[in-house]
Order: C-alpha cells, then structure tokens, then sequence
C-alpha cells in the first residue's frame, strides 16, 4: 500500500502537471505523412542517401516521411458504421486520432526497390517487387492509401527506350499498379532534382488522400440527429479541418474549426462534461487563432480569443475543483500569449496596447486565482484516496474526461463516493503544484515582453508582482533583490505612496534573509518625512535599528506569522556572533533618506593663505533622534585628496532631533601645488554607532547637481522653514594665490609721446606684516607684435619681454625700493603694460605671493608736421620747376600737453633738390612751445632736374625734448611734387617801393637754360599808374645758356599800390623752333614769377631823397 | 461616476491623487503608472513627426478587465487621468472629456493660489472635495 502510494506520487505529478498542457499533436503543424517502405538505411549506403536527401532539405513540402518497415501494423480499420441510429458517442475527441493521421497512417506509401530496366534477374525481381507490393496493399486493407512504386537505378534511364516502357508496363501490369504510380529515380549526380520533383508528385497524392478523408467524414453528416449526436457535429468538423489542415487548406481548415468550435458551443454545459467541453473548446480556439494568425488576420484572432475567454470564463464547473478553472485559463492566456509571440516572430507588429505581454501577464493573475483557490480547497488533503481513482490513465479515449468515469455519459448521474474520490485525488496533486513557480515564469514572460514594447512602468509594476510572488513563495532573497532594484526608478518618479508600500515589502525581506546591511538602509529609508508609514511601525524600525547598532538582534514584524520569525531568528543568530565589530558601508547617495546634507564651500575661490572652509548643514526628518558618531568628507583637488573630519571638540552634539539642521564647519588649508585647481567634495560620509559594537558608514556621494526644476525655484516661499530647502550645495571650489599686500605706485607723465624714450618709476613698498625676498619684478605686455621697445636702462637698448628689472632680492618690512622702466613706442596707440612682482614672504611660512598690476599707457604724437611749398611770390604752389627757386615751408603743429623744447631743426635735401642758402640754420632753435601752438620755418630750394613724379624733397630733422627730459630727434620726410622743366626763366629786378614821380628801373632777366635759342615777342601794357620808358614791343632772342636782360624806367604817377605795365611774352608766330614753350607755359611764368603790383609811396616833401641810383643818374645828366 | 481620478506632473511625479474608494489606491496607483506608458508613448514627438498633439483628451488609455483608464495632457505636460470601472457603461466619450474640463479648470484655479508651490504635491482640501464632486458626478 504504501509502496503504491509512492509510486502514484512519483508518477501522478508529473501526469498532472501536463493535465492542462495542450496536447503535443495538437501543437505541431500538421503535416501530410509519406511511408517509405523498402529503404534499408542502416546497411545500403545508397538507401541512406536517398533517404537523407528527402529529410534534410530546407525548404520541404508541408509533408513528413515515415519509414515503414515490412511488418509494420496499421492502425486497424473500424468496421463501417450504415446507421449512427443507436449510436451514442462517449465523448468529442478521440485522443489517439490526431496521432493516428499524423504518425502512423500515411497518405501514401512508396515502396522502393533497386531494379535497373537491365537488370540480368528482372523477371524474379519483378515478382519480388510485385509480392511486397501486394503485401502491403494487404496490410492497408480497407485504407484509401496510395501506393507508389519507385525503382531505384544505377544507370541513367534513356530516352525513348523501348525495353524500358515494355519492362514498366510489365511491372505496373504484375503489381497492378496504374502507370502513374511508377516512378524511377536514379541514383547519379542529380539526386536532389530527382527528389524535389518526387516530393512534389507525392505531396500532390496526399493532398488527394486527405480531400478524400474529408469528404468521407462529411458523408457521416447526414445521419446525425441533434439531440444524441451533438458530439459528432463537433468531431466531424474538427476531423475535416484536420483534413485540411494537413492538405493545406488553411482557408478551409479554419472554416470547419469555426463551425466545430459554435458546434461545441451549442452544447449544454454540465458539471460532469465542463472539463472535456472546456478541453476541446481550448483546443479549437487555439487551432482557430493559430490559423488566424497564419492568414494575417490578427485583430480576428485577439476577438475570437477575447470572445473565448467571455464564454468559458464563468463556466467553472465542480466548485471543488475550482483551481482547475482557473489553471485553465491560465493556461489559455498563457499558449494565447505563445501564439501571438510566434507571430511577432514571423513578423507581425505589435503595438503597446496589444502584445504577447498582456496575455502572459492575464494568465499570471489566474495563476494566483488557482494558487488562491487551492489554498482554499486543498490545504486540508492530506491523504492520497485510495483506491487510486486516476488509476489507469492509458485507457482515457477522449480528452479531458474525468479519469474516473471515461466514456460515461454526461446524462448519467455520478456515483457520489468514486467521484468524492476522485476529486480528493485531484485536489491532492493540485497541492503539490508550485504555484508560485508557475507564476513568476508567467510573469517574467510578461516582463520581456513590456521591455520590448516600451512600457518601462508596467513591466516595473510586473516585477513588483513577481517579487511579492517570490515573498509568498518565502524566497525572500529574490524577492529583496527585485523590490530594491524597482525602487530607484520610483523614487526617480517621486511615486511615495508606492514606495512606502514597496519599502515595507522590503525590509521584512532583508529582516527575514538577515541582510544587516539592506536592513539599515531600508530602514533609514523608511524613518524619512516622506514615507508614508504608520508612525507605530517607524518606531519598531527605529527601535530595532537602534538594537542592530548595538549588535543585537532586531525584533520582527509581529504581523508575520510565527514560523517565518523562527526561520529569521535563527538566522539572524550568527550575523553578530562574531567578537570584531561589524562595519558596514552603505551608500546613500540615491536614497532619499531621513538623514539629508547640504555641503558647499563658502567662497568659489580660496586664497591660498586662507583656510578653506566647507559648511555642512545636515538635517533629520526621522521622527525619532539620531546619533551620529562622526562626521567627514574627502576633499578632492589634482594634487591632494584628503578626508577630513569635523572638530569634535565643538561642543555641538552630534543628537539630531526630527527636523533639527545642524551646521559644521570643516577647515583646512589647501595645498600651495593646488593653486589655480579646483577642489572638490567627493562624499560625504556620516558615522553611526561605535567601533566596538556595530559601525555603520553612510556614504553621500556629491552627484552631478541636476539643475532644479527652473519653475519650482521660482516660487519656491522664501520663508524661514525652507532654509535648508532652498540651500544651494556648492561641491566645488577653487585655489587662488594670496592676495599680496605690496604696495605697487607708478610715478610717470602720461601720455607717452611718439619715440621718446618714456620712463615709469615703478615705486614697491613692503606693507607685508614681513620682509620679502626672492622678489622679482617682471614686465610684459599683451600682445608681442608691438613695436614698441622696452628696456630697464635708460641707454634704451631694446630688451626681450618679458623683462625682468634689475632691483633687489630682499625688501624689508615697510621698506620701498624703486625701479624704472623706459619704454620707447613707435606709434600712437594705447599700451598695456603689466607688471608682475613676484616674491616669497621671508616668515615661518614661505608663501609665494603675486601682485599684478596694469600700466595702461596711452601713447601720443608729440606734433604734427606739414609742409607747404611757395613760389618766389610767397604764393603756393603745387609743382616745382627744374632751376626755378621755390620756398619750402615746415609747419609744425604740437600736440603735446607738455611743453616741447626744439633743440634744433635742420634739411637734409635729397638731390635733385638742394638748398639755395650757404649756411642752413634753424630758425627756432632754443624755442619751447606750448600745446596747439605752431612754428614754421622758410628754406629757399632749387630743383636741377625735371621729375615726373612727386619729389621727396629731403628729410625734415627736428630734435627735441621734454622740459628736463632726454631729447630725441625726429626725422620727418619731406614730399614734395613732381617737378617740370621749360627752358625759359624769368626774374625781375626791381625795388620794393618806389616814390610818386621818381624813377623806377626796372630790369626783366629772361634765362635760357636749355641749349638752343629762344625767341619771344615781348610787349608791356600800358599802365594808368606809370609813364614807361623802354621797348614798347620788341623781338628778342634769348642766346642758349645766357640771359637777356630788359630794362625799363618806370615814372609812377600815382601812390598806393599800383599795378604794374603787365609784361607779355609771346612766341613769334613764325617761330622755327618745336614746341619747347608753350604759350600757357609762359603765361604761368608769368604770374609766378612777376609781382602785379608794386607800393608806390607818396612823394616826400621838400627835398626827396632820392633812390641811389636815380641820384647818381641825376649827377650824371646834372653834370 | 468615476472611481478614481490622478494629477501628475511633468516629470511624471504624482501631484494629486483622489479615490473613491481609499483602500484601493496603492492597487490605482500603479494602474495609472502604468498607463503613463501610453502617455510617454503618445506625447513622444518621434513617432509621429510634424504632427503636434493639439487635442488634449489622449482618449482610452487602457481597457483591463476591472476597469478603463483615460488620459489627459495639458499643454504644460500636466497630466490627468480618470479611471472608469469597467461595468460602467453608462459614461461615455463625451462625458469623460467634460469631466477632464472641469478638472483642467479646477486645477489652473489652484495653480492662480499664491499660496500653492507649482511642482509640489496638491494638498488643498478645497480642490479634493471638489475633484471629488466631478468624478462622483455630484456637480
């Protein structure tokens, strides 16, 4: 007894625990079925190959080959039923059919035989192949199964042979076969072609086979009456959609599922005949969705299923057996799921709203329904019934019929004693099921399947299911696992209400896996303002958390139940049994805990000197108080990472009471190689507990400061409880140098003037509370390409930047040092000039300090020099004339607000051009000149030569200086204009005044300096103001390189100032010579060259002194 | 009637929660996370380029077996929701955009209070009752 009743344990489970599983004939595709008979693969190597190329081949018929060996026994036929008048069928679906089509009866059987057309044996071999041929037709006796004959050659077959269509017709005549059912193939080179054409011709007779199956089975519709043949109609159309379904019909096959499966439902459903209706209607709706889903028809698929689910799901059947509903819908959700999955393999899209996800998660949750229903119905089996009522499971016929009453009737009444049994049998196996096992598969099939269709909080929401499946099924370690992994992404979302309830799931967890290390964190999780915990609860946490800091064990959750807060307990036991204190780490940094920090450094820059300072506000909402032991931060810099500790000799207590924000700060100096770097807070670490009991470490690292949501700062109420909520954390800061307490003056006369030699004193007091040394001055300016020159010695030779001065080392406390720096610039502009003093303080303590300073020196022109050309006339003029005189004029503008000493001016004429004075003397020389005022100098030139460009008529030299400065000397081009060449000159001679009635002489010198002869018409005008004497008109010819001089005695008649007789120099009209003058030309000479007027001065009264030469003349005529 | 009615915020963090039945609001808690999924999935500009959601009222978000969830976006990404038991067939389309109305309003009311931080979690009693009220159908 007791020996059998191991044996159904061993055996029943597993038989139950495929009880809702869908048959395995009912989930492959089906396939029509070829027999091959007379392939002797394991001894003739051309049989196995013949063999192996009709099944590995990748893309087959929709058949399957079968090998039949000679004895093989067919299904035996059931003899032909006239009248189905008094039959009644014991139930819908025979479980062997399915099977039976698919494995053991083929649609065509084709029996190989090695027979060559010249074969030396053909006769007895044909009677052979005859004789095996009739032994099979023997054994399918009553089947409509094909038989085909293939021969199997060695030489290729000719064409057009005659022995061989003799031979053939022989052959089909001895195996009365018609023509059609022989075929050859050959075995050669194209063996693969031979059978792809053989497989083609095969599949074609089986799905004749297969049409005529259906066709039979729908001749048997006829003789069905409704009332006692329901299950017929079911099985008739199921049996023709297999038909077609193995013909590949799945158009038809999908039609005749439909109709069985409103046929099935039809059906009045009773206690003792829901399992087998609810089987089949399972099978057929999964036949029907799988082929809706191969006919692209998906939406109809998920209503047929939906509308499955509807029909059934309240049809629960025995209440004792509840759970097996339930499973069943599982189950339905499940392989609807499976299906779906396929499709989306094969490349069906699904969407969000509609995948494979929702149907495995759908039949999770009837999971927990049969769990919940065999926990209400089956707790209390505890004994296997005997006899065993599922004994004999072998002989069921039909699926899904109770195991205890196969083949009755649903009309019959049960007989209340095998069926009580029988039932207790099924409750007891439902018991050893693990349910929840079923479940978190289920739900981790639903998980992946979220994943894939971005429902990133349904699929967190699925975990959170499966975790609580895990608690149930008292894995309390995975389920921790999957609740703490969860959390992150909620807290992200701020769900409180969710995290609280996932927070108290946690840490019973980590209580019952004693996970020391999850507990504490959980639980400082769970102590913060922002869960949502009953305050009763916050304090047992809060208790026990106090107790696992002083290593003992904590108190469990009274609500667990007793065997589980045993199983912790013991646990729990060695975790603090060791002598060495426990130190756990834990990090805080993404938990939002009861214990919140703000840190940040006072300044955003330190100064080395300085000591940097680091405030740490830190802030409970535990409704209970904290201790803390320690306090510390790790300071990071490029150079240097130091942790530091807070003074705990201040005498603030490190008790935090709810809501209590206390400050520390931590100081410390920075590191000299740090500066100009940037220090950073790393974390921050809070120590709770003491070393010798239970240290806990709770580590803040300093994140990244996610920029806060703009809107909330805005209206964020700037009141005095907020404090600590509106404190901005400042994790970084930086290292300057000190701040130098030189005193730096500068004593110079801005502006700089263009090219003088410049000097700044540069004044350096040491206000430092010590003396200094190494001191270094050092110049430099902003940018190198500057012309200007710069050195420390006033000799100005030119020094590189940057320049360090010449002072000294050392300057003792309140001292003061000077040095100069002499700049030279080149153009007017604005110079920065930097000065740089460097210098380590002579003390304990050597810190190098910096002074910077910034000279910024505008630069100015000291004057502004122009230059204006006059003709002799003191008119100006814009073109010279080679060998005429001219003046040359410099003006001298000056800008400068200082005043300016010219020491001297000179000409430097370039050649062509020369001076007409012996002697070149400076005309201010030794003058000073105060802004805006302007000198000019005169300087009498001559060009000897014609140029066609302008001259530059020399350089312009002015030496000069400050008042009490150093002088400088500027040259300054002179340019002048291009100059032009006639061979004619002309000069007057005459007195600058002449007397009313006195005579005048006036003397024209007309010079030809070229080398041929001038000839020229001169006339002089008559004039109001004068009586004339001399040549009135006149030809004259003025010899090469001579001078012809006019002279003419002028009587004035009038005073002031008179115009003179106009002179008139025309060219002959029958002048021989070229055009070397032109008549312009001479008028130009003319104007520039003869005054128009001339000051004649009232005639004295009494005796006129006369003008010498008219004296003499009068002694001469007088005498 | 409604069962129950959810504000969340446009980082997805809850601001308002209101059920008609209090013992079940973890259970409608996740019920409305999970349905902004469908949301995220919706208001994602990539999957439907060009075309700028105007309209409001998202419609039926999910259809479970207890109940129906519909969503609603403002064009500050403010997110409603209303959650439909399933049997209740008497609430239609139309009804339940009427209903995300006299939320919205309700709720730029609340928002105008200066003593109200935008961001934060809605505790006003006043704007509870009256939520209340829209989704039990009283006003």
């Amino acid at each position: 007894m007791e020996q059998r009743l191991i044996q159904i344990m061993q055996g029943s489970p597993s038989f139950y625990q495929n009880y809702f599983n869908l048959p395995q004939e009912l989930k492959v595709k089906p396939l029509a079925l070829i027999g091959f008979s007379g392939l002797d693969i394991v001894n003739n190597a051309i049989h196995k190959s013949v063999w192996e190329t009709f099944i590995n081949r990748n893309e087959k018929a929709a058949v399957s080959y079968k090998l039949i060996s000679n004895t093989h026994k067919f299904p035996v036929i059931k003899p032909k039923r006239n009248s189905y008048d008094w039959y009644v069928p014991k139930g819908i679906l025979k479980n062997n059919w399915m099977i039976k089509h698919l494995n053991e009866l083929p649609a065509v059987i084709v029996i190989f035989y090695d027979l060559d057309w010249k074969d030396s044996l053909w006769n007895e071999k044909m009677i052979e192949c005859a004789s095996r041929v009739q032994s099979l037709r023997a054994a399918l006796e009553g089947r409509d199964t094909r038989i085909v004959v293939v021969l199997i050659q060695n030489v290729l077959p000719l064409p057009e042979d005659p022995l061989a269509a003799e031979r053939a017709v022989a052959l089909c005549s001895s195996c009365e076969l018609n023509s059609q059912s022989l075929y050859i193939l050959p075995h050669g080179p194209h063996l693969l072609g031979y059978t792809i054409r053989l497989e083609n011709t095969f599949f074609e007779f089986c799905q004749n086979y297969y049409y005529n199956c259906a066709k039979n089975v729908k001749l048997h519709k006829d003789h069905l009456n409704k009332n006692t043949h329901q299950y017929l109609f079911v099985r008739h159309q199921f049996k023709m959609a297999f038909f077609n379904e193995l013909k590949q019909d799945i158009q038809s096959a999908h039609k005749h599922y439909s109709l069985s499966y409103n046929n099935l439902l039809d059906i009045r459903i009773v206690d003792t005949n829901a399992l087998e209706i609810r089987t089949v209607a399972g099978f057929i709706s999964y036949k029907i969705c799988k082929l809706m889903f191969a006919l692209n028809l998906p939406r109809d698929a998920i209503a047929q299923f939906k509308s499955h689910i509807d029909k059934f799901k309240n049809r629960s059947g025995f209440q004792e057996l509840a759970f097996e509903h339930f499973a069943w819908l599982s189950k339905q959700y499940e392989i609807f799921g499976e299906i779906f999955d396929d499709a989306v393999k094969q490349g069906l899209p699904a969407v969000q709203t509609q995948h494979p996800g929702i149907y495995y998660q759908q039949g999770a949750q009837y999971a927990i329904l049969r769990k919940k229903a065999c926990q209400e119905l089956c707790s209390k089996i505890i004994a296997y019934p005997h006899p065993d009522p599922l004994e004999g499971i072998e002989r069921i016929d039909f699926y899904g019929q109770r195991l205890w009453r196969p083949g009755k009737m649903s009309s019959e009444p049960p007989e209340p004693i095998v069926e009580a049994n029988g039932i207790q049998a099924l409750q007891f196996l439902e018991n050893q099921i693990n349910h929840s096992s079923i479940i978190i598969s289920l739900y981790g099939l639903a998980i992946a399947q979220y994943k894939i269709y971005k429902c990133p909080r349904t699929r967190r929401h699925l975990v959170l299911q499966m975790a609580e499946e895990c608690y149930d099924s008292k894995d309390f370690g995975k389920a921790l696992t999957l609740l703490s992994h969860m959390l992150s992404d909620y807290r992200e979302e701020k769900w409180w209400g969710i995290i609280s309830n996932i927070l108290e799931k946690a840490i019973k967890c980590a209580y019952l896996t004693a996970n020391v290390q999850d507990y504490i964190q959980l639980a400082l999780e769970i102590l913060s303002s922002s869960i949502n915990v009953a305050l009763e609860d916050k304090k047992r946490i809060y208790e026990n958390l106090n107790r696992i800091f002083k290593k003992q064990i904590p108190y469990g959750d009274p609500k667990l139940p007793h065997d589980v807060l045993q199983n912790a307990i013991i646990l729990w036991q060695p975790v603090f049994n060791n002598v060495e204190p426990s130190v756990f780490t834990l990090d805080m940094t993404k938990i939002i805990s009861c214990v919140e920090s703000k840190l940040r450094f006072t300044k955003p820059t330190f100064e080395i000197d300085q000591k940097v300072s680091i405030d740490i506000f830190i802030k409970t909402t535990c409704p209970f108080p904290l201790v803390f032991s320690d306090i510390s931060l790790k300071v990071n810099s490029p150079c240097t990472s130091n942790e530091l500790f807070i003074d705990k000799s201040e005498k603030k207590s490190l008790i935090f009471h709810p809501n209590e924000v206390k400050k520390f700060v931590i100081e410390f100096e920075a590191d000299p190689n740090d500066i100009n770097k940037e220090i950073q807070i790393e974390w921050m670490n809070i120590t709770i507990g003491k070393d010798s009991e239970c240290l806990v470490n709770l580590k803040f690292e300093t994140q990244i400061l996610n920029v806060d949501n703009s809107e909330s700062k805005c209206f964020q109420k700037q009141g005095k409880n907020s404090d600590f909520n509106t404190l901005k954390s400042i994790h970084n800061s930086i290292v300057v140098p000190r701040d130098s307490k030189v005193n730096l003056k500068f004593e110079h006369d801005l502006p700089a003037l263009v090219g003088e030699c410049y000097e700044v004193y540069l004044l350096i007091i040491n206000e430092e509370l010590s003396a200094i040394k190494d001191l270094k001055v050092e110049i430099y300016t902003d940018d190198g390409n500057s012309e200007t020159q710069f050195s420390s010695l006033p000799s100005m030779q030119p020094e590189k930047l940057p320049i360090n001065l010449p002072v000294s080392q050392t300057l003792e406390k309140d001292s003061r040092i000077r040095t100069s720096i002499f700049i030279r610039a080149f153009n007017p502009e604005i110079c920065n000039i930097h000065v740089k003093i460097i210098y380590t303080l002579d003390s304990d303590k050597p810190v190098i300090s910096i002074k910077n300073e910034m000279i910024i020196l505008p630069v100015v022109q000291p004057f502004e020099i122009t230059t204006t050309y006059v003709s002799v006339l003191m008119q100006e003029i814009h073109k010279f004339y080679a060998g005429e005189e001219f003046g040359v004029m410099p003006l001298i503008k000056f800008l400068s607000p200082w005043p300016i000493h010219i020491e001297n001016t000179s000409i430097e004429f370039l050649p062509p051009l020369k001076s007409l004075e012996t002697e070149l003397h400076s005309q201010i020389a030794g003058l000073s000149f105060n802004k805006e005022e302007i000198s000019s100098e005169f300087y009498l030139a001559l060009s000897e030569k014609s140029s066609d460009q302008n001259m530059v008529v020399g350089e312009y030299i002015v030496t000069w200086k400050r008042e009490n400065g150093a002088s400088v000397i500027t040259r300054v081009p002179l340019h002048g204009y291009h100059c032009d060449w006639i061979p004619l000159n002309l000069k007057i001679s005459a007195p600058a005044h002449g007397f009313v009635r006195t005579p005048v002489i006036i003397q024209y010198h007309l010079i030809n300096h070229s080398s041929h002869l001038v000839q020229l018409d001169v006339g002089m005008e008559a004039s109001d103001g004068f009586m004339f004497s001399g040549y009135r008109q006149s030809s004259v010819s003025v010899l090469p390189n001579s001078t012809k001089t006019l002279q003419y005695n002028l009587y004035p008649l009038i005073a002031g100032s008179v115009a003179l007789p106009r002179i008139l120099l025309t060219i002959p009209e029958n002048s021989t010579d070229g055009p070397a003058l032109r008549q312009d030309q001479l008028n130009q000479l003319i104007e520039r060259t003869i005054p128009q007027y001339i000051y004649v001065i009232p005639q004295i009264k009494g005796n006129a002194e006369l003008p010498e030469i008219i004296e003499s003349r009068e002694m001469v005529l007088s005498s | 009637m409604a069962v129950c009615a959810a504000i969340v915020g446009k980082e997805n963090s809850p601001k308002f929660f209101c059920c008609v039945n209090p013992d079940e609001e973890l259970n409608f808690q996740y019920k409305v996370l999970s349905s902004l999924d469908i949301i995220e999935e919706k208001l994602n500009p990539t999957n439907k380029p060009g075309t700028e959601i105007k309209e409001l009222y998202l419609g039926m978000l999910y259809s479970l077996e207890t109940c129906k969830i519909y969503g609603y976006v403002t064009n500050t990404k403010i997110k409603f929701i209303i959650v439909v038991d399933s049997s209740n067939l008497q609430l239609r389309d139309n009804e339940i955009r009427s209903m995300f109305s006299k939320i919205h309003s309700e709720y730029a009311d609340m928002v105008s209070n200066p003593f109200y931080t935008p961001g934060e979690p809605i505790t006003s009693k006043l704007f509870a009752s009256s939520i209340k009220n829209i989704i039990t159908g009283t006003v």
